[in-house]
């Protein structure tokens, strides 16, 4: 099955979970609901999609400065992705992601948000800053 | 990641608990992103939780803990200090609709934060556009936790700053460096993609809200990529620039951008690619412009309840705007209109007789609050000029969203007089 290989943000061991995927940029502070995990932001892809438990796979974070709060306050209500897979890192979601306690893989060769699809079952191994892909959606 | 004696010496805890916290916070973070080492700064914009996230409730508790362990024994900060707005003006929390219980709280979380901040000698600003008051040079290093601010810096004044959160910046502010990574390296700040006016597009007949639609156009082609911005006029104004930058500094994942011939890393535009080939080309026309425009008007209803002003804060050409609109009339009975800008524009706007009459027509013009959580606790549609107001308005509670009009400062003057939004969209 397919492996990417990218960095880990931190040691934070091996977790397998299924994927949501997304073409658009992500937000947790303000484009999805700290409380409940859902996606809110007016026109994005994955709008009414529940981050909560899934291997979120990105381009790379947006939003406002409180971006890492948002995602604090979303780990805190207990509804943080179980990792994160994106393109390219942005500071606010790796500090996000060191704050929580989540798996984050970034920074591969090819675009994961085109070689991943929602639905797949995924191994991010953090130790090792890769992303295997176990199960394709529909097999 | 390699640290020098400093450095060292905070991470033992020589220089106290705080400061071994926010050098551990600062290692992690270069960890994180494959840093070698940190680098000096010499100014912060900080970001606090406790001031500015829900200072209520259990993310009141949530805030005021990620920087309890940070600022329990810190005798001050190492560079110069500016600061965000705070989350709401206590003078106004009953007519945004805030129960009185949580107002009880505000006061306390929000009135604790202002006051070690204070003590510990911050620049009072508390606004999102601190480059209105401490300007940097080219080449110099800070750190910055604000979407708008963090971009302006990197890219009108050319210092290096990366999209970094409030606790990397309150980290920085406490030891006095931040890790060498993203837009602190020359390698990670030339343009990728280009960004051109359509033939439709005439940037001279532009009001505050098309350029916030352009901005908003342009963020959604070039995503991640950093770009150079094509055929801006060289003689653009402050209220133009702050609604370039603010919005597709939210809509985007920028920590630097480039407006070729006005921009100091951008003279021209082989300047603003260093030698590299644009990876794609945009081009911004009308039908792109009208996207943006119903994308950020979601209400189908025209009747207005808030017309919420400032975000980030009020030029004083839009102040300027508002009083010509509202000038010797009344606000609609129905309508609450709340303006935001900074305490040195509040006091020009004060001489220059616009605050008077704002007030005279029923507005309130205030300063030190952050406008975008204003819409939080409202019922009824919001009215604004911001569509990084628009993105906080409708991304607030996926249970209870609010509804907003988007247009210019003028449109959402004459709304506030009507109750009724006669605008395009």
């Amino acid at each position: 099955m397919a492996l990417y290989k990218g960095r880990s943000v931190a040691k934070m061991g091996v977790v397998e979970g299924e994927a949501l995927v997304t073409k658009d940029l992500v937000a947790f502070w303000g484009g999805a609901d700290w409380e409940t995990g859902e996606i809110v932001e007016v026109g994005h892809d994955a709008r009414g999609k529940n981050v909560a438990g899934k291997v979120l796979v990105f381009p790379i974070g947006k939003g406002g400065g409180g971006e890492a709060f948002g995602y604090y306050y979303l780990g805190r209500s207990g509804r943080a992705p179980k990792a994160l897979v994106c393109n390219r890192s942005l500071g606010q979601t790796v500090a996000g992601a060191l704050l929580v306690g989540t798996p984050m893989v970034y920074g591969f060769k090819e675009d994961v948000t085109a070689e991943i699809k929602t639905g797949d079952w995924v191994r991010v191994d953090t130790d090792r800053g890769q992303v295997e892909v176990l199960k394709k959606v529909g097999d | 990641m390699q640290l020098n004696r400093e450095q060292e010496e905070m991470l033992e805890g020589r220089q106290g608990r705080g400061v071994q916290k926010a050098i551990e916070m600062l290692i992690a973070m270069g960890n994180a992103v494959g840093a070698e080492k940190m680098v000096r700064i010499s100014y912060a914009h900080l970001m606090p939780p406790d001031l500015m996230f829900f200072p209520y409730g259990k993310q009141g508790k949530w805030a005021h803990e990620m920087t309890e362990e940070l600022t329990q024994d810190i005798q001050g900060f190492k560079v110069a200090t500016t600061i965000e707005p705070m989350f709401c003006d206590l003078c106004i929390a009953r007519d945004l609709q805030y129960p009185d219980n949580q107002i009880g709280e505000m006061q306390k979380i929000q009135g604790e934060a202002i006051h070690f901040y204070e003590k510990m000698k911050v620049i009072p600003t508390y606004t999102a556009m601190p480059f209105l008051y401490y300007q940097t040079k080219l080449g110099q290093h800070v750190s910055i936790a604000e979407s708008i601010a963090t971009l302006w810096f990197n890219t009108m004044f050319g210092s290096r700053c990366e999209r970094d959160d409030g606790i990397t910046a309150l980290s920085a502010a406490i030891t006095g460096y931040v890790p060498l990574t993203g837009s602190h390296l020359e390698a990670y700040r030339h343009a990728e993609v280009v960004i051109k006016p359509g033939t439709a597009i005439d940037f001279n007949s532009f009001n505050d809200a098309d350029w916030d639609a352009y901005s908003l156009a342009a963020s959604r082609k070039c995503k991640e990529k950093r770009p150079a911005f094509l055929g801006i006029p060289s003689d653009i104004g402050l209220t133009a620039l702050k609604h370039l930058l603010a919005v597709i500094a939210v809509e985007s994942g920028l920590a630097v951008m480039h407006i070729v011939g006005l921009t100091p890393e951008a003279q021209t535009l082989q300047m603003a690619l260093a030698g590299t080939e644009p990876l794609a080309e945009h081009v911004i026309g009308k039908k792109e412009m009208d996207e943006a425009y119903a994308l950020a008007n979601t209400s189908k209803d025209r009747n207005i309840a808030f017309v919420l002003l400032g975000c980030p804060h009020l030029t004083l050409r839009e102040i300027r705007d508002l009083a010509e609109v509202l000038d010797g009339k009344k606000i609609n009975k129905n309508v609450k209109l709340i303006a935001a800008t900074t305490r040195l524009l509040l006091e020009q706007a004060e001489d220059m007789g616009f605050a008077r009459v704002i007030r005279d027509a029923g507005g309130i013009l205030t300063t030190d609050m952050c406008i975008a959580f204003a819409g939080s606790n409202v019922k009824g549609t919001i009215a604004t000029n911001s569509i990084k107001a628009v993105f906080f308005y409708t991304g607030f509670c996926a249970s209870a969203p609010n509804e907003v009009k988007f247009g210019s400062i003028k449109e959402c003057g004459g709304a506030a007089l009507t109750g009724r939004w006669e605008g395009r969209f």
